[in-house]
């Protein structure tokens, strides 16, 4: 029952989102009784969005929807810029079935999302201890942006240069170029000695 | 006939035709005949009187109706939450759909069905009991869904509503407290539109002899002590488990299924066999 606790999960999420909406939920209302279905390739069942009530209703149906969205994780991400929407269905990354509109606004909503999260743990916990959590967090993100790209840059140091485990990026360029060089002349060669095998037959 | 419907908190009255009537007849007349070899039923271990059992069940929800959901929520640890959830989801469910949630008592799937309907569908809450019916009828009306749904006392023997009315017809944890299961399925056959399927969610046997010994240890210790302690009923409590245990197995429900004319009849167990999910179609 992964699938039903994931879609119970999803739902009270996006609701209670939804309910921190600065913009609240009339965005929802001209999609009511809509279902957007989305078939990630890394979950083996469906997801399908309904909306009705002003609520989000999280389901794995897969008999009924109005648009569907056959995708992965990745491209789901990439989705939110709309310039790559054609590239993405060429390279079949992304499928898209039934009225797209559905889809296009279920995107806008979830772009539109507009949360003041100070504000709201404000409400809960009081302005001072908010201010230094948000203090806190934020430290704590920078603290953790140095050191994943100190320990990316140090990995490469020690894989590279001192153990010698991996190649540069200009080596692995060179060693390409030679690799083609040689597929060339191996090439050149195969076809002087075809040329030579066909003369050798005529005279004989 | 005229049938007595509360919607949404007003008294609603529709009329079924004499064709419907007859059909309901028939089934109670068959089940009559049925019956005269066998008189009696189980009441949780105990042996009654066919007539009995009825008003036995009876009291029991009408003394748990109040604390059934938080009972619920506290015996299944909130498990039952997604084995509806995937009921709804087996159920297939869309927009302008009629679904009968049969002993829907408290509204779980009524609730969710009533948003995946839309305004164009229905759905029925349909109960035996009065109390059940009422706290259903009230958490529905909390929570803002009283657009398109219809409260109506009923007996799933005799379904008050016109043959191949329904797309979808649910009875979660309710079947094994019908007196006569044959003639409740073929009842519910009748109201099911062709095409249209029953989904029966209900207790079964589990699947490994382990879960059965700790399940078997849980059921009647510590179940009818957490009655007691929060719904002040440890008797109710104790049918319950009794109940579960008198149950037809998931193998039985299919064949009793198929013997009332629904095709294609499946199940899938959840949480090990502890509880299972019967579906059937009418075609």
């Amino acid at each position: 029952m992964f699938a039903q606790t994931l879609s119970a999960v999803l739902e009270t999420l996006i609701n209670q989102f939804l309910r921190y909406n600065l913009h609240g939920t009339r965005a929802l209302k001209p999609l009511s009784g809509k279902t957007l279905t989305v078939k990630l390739a890394e979950l083996p069942f469906p997801l399908s969005f309904t909306i009705s009530h002003e609520k989000v209703h999280v389901t794995s149906r897969d008999e009924y929807n109005d648009c569907c969205l056959i995708t992965s994780i990745s491209t789901l991400i990439e989705l939110n810029k709309a310039q790559q929407l054609t590239d993405l269905i060429k390279n079949d990354q992304l499928d898209i079935q039934g009225d797209l509109k559905v889809a296009q606004r279920f995107a806008e909503i979830a772009q539109t999302l507009d949360i003041d999260w100070q504000s709201e743990l404000a409400k809960r916990i009081g302005d001072i201890p908010t201010y230094k959590l948000g203090q806190l967090g934020r430290q704590l993100l920078n603290k953790l942006n140095f050191a994943a790209t100190q320990i990316q840059a140090d990995a490469g140091e020690w894989l590279v240069h001192e153990q010698r485990l991996m190649v540069t990026a200009a080596e692995l360029t060179y060693f390409s170029q030679e690799v083609a060089q040689v597929e060339q002349q191996v090439s050149a060669i195969s076809q002087r000695l075809d040329n030579l095998i066909n003369q050798q037959n005529k005279k004989s | 006939m005229l049938i007595i419907i509360k919607k949404c908190g007003k008294l609603a009255v529709i009329l079924v035709n004499s064709e419907t009537m007859m059909s309901a007849h028939d089934q109670n007349h068959q089940s009559n005949n049925d019956s005269n070899d066998e008189n009696t039923t189980h009441f949780g271990f105990q042996t009654v009187e066919k007539n009995e059992k009825e008003s036995k069940v009876a009291s029991v929800f009408h003394s748990v109706a109040q604390q059934y959901d938080i009972m619920n929520d506290l015996m299944s640890f909130g498990i039952h939450r997604l084995w509806k959830r995937f009921t709804i989801d087996a159920s297939g469910v869309r927009p302008g759909n009629k679904v009968l949630d049969l002993a829907g008592g408290t509204g779980d799937l009524t609730a969710k069905f009533s948003q995946l309907v839309g305004r164009e569908g229905k759905v029925i809450l349909a109960d035996i009991n009065s109390s059940m019916l009422n706290v259903g009828r009230d958490k529905l009306r909390d929570r803002g869904l009283v657009q398109n749904i219809e409260y109506v006392q009923a007996n799933a023997q005799y379904l008050p509503f016109e043959d191949n009315t329904f797309d979808v017809i649910t009875i979660a944890f309710g079947l094994r407290n019908v007196t006569d299961k044959d003639m409740a399925l073929r009842s519910m056959y009748r109201v099911l539109k062709p095409g249209g399927r029953l989904l029966v969610l209900e207790f079964s046997k589990p699947e490994h002899e382990l879960v059965n010994k700790a399940y078997d240890f849980y059921s009647f210790n510590i179940l009818p002590k957490m009655g007691e302690l929060v719904a002040k009923d440890g008797d109710s409590y104790q049918y319950l488990a009794e109940s579960i245990r008198m149950h037809p197995d998931q193998e039985t429900l299919k064949t009793m299924m198929d013997d009332a004319g629904f095709e294609q009849t499946s199940f899938k167990n959840l949480t090990g066999g502890v509880v299972a999910l019967h579906k059937g179609y009418k075609f």
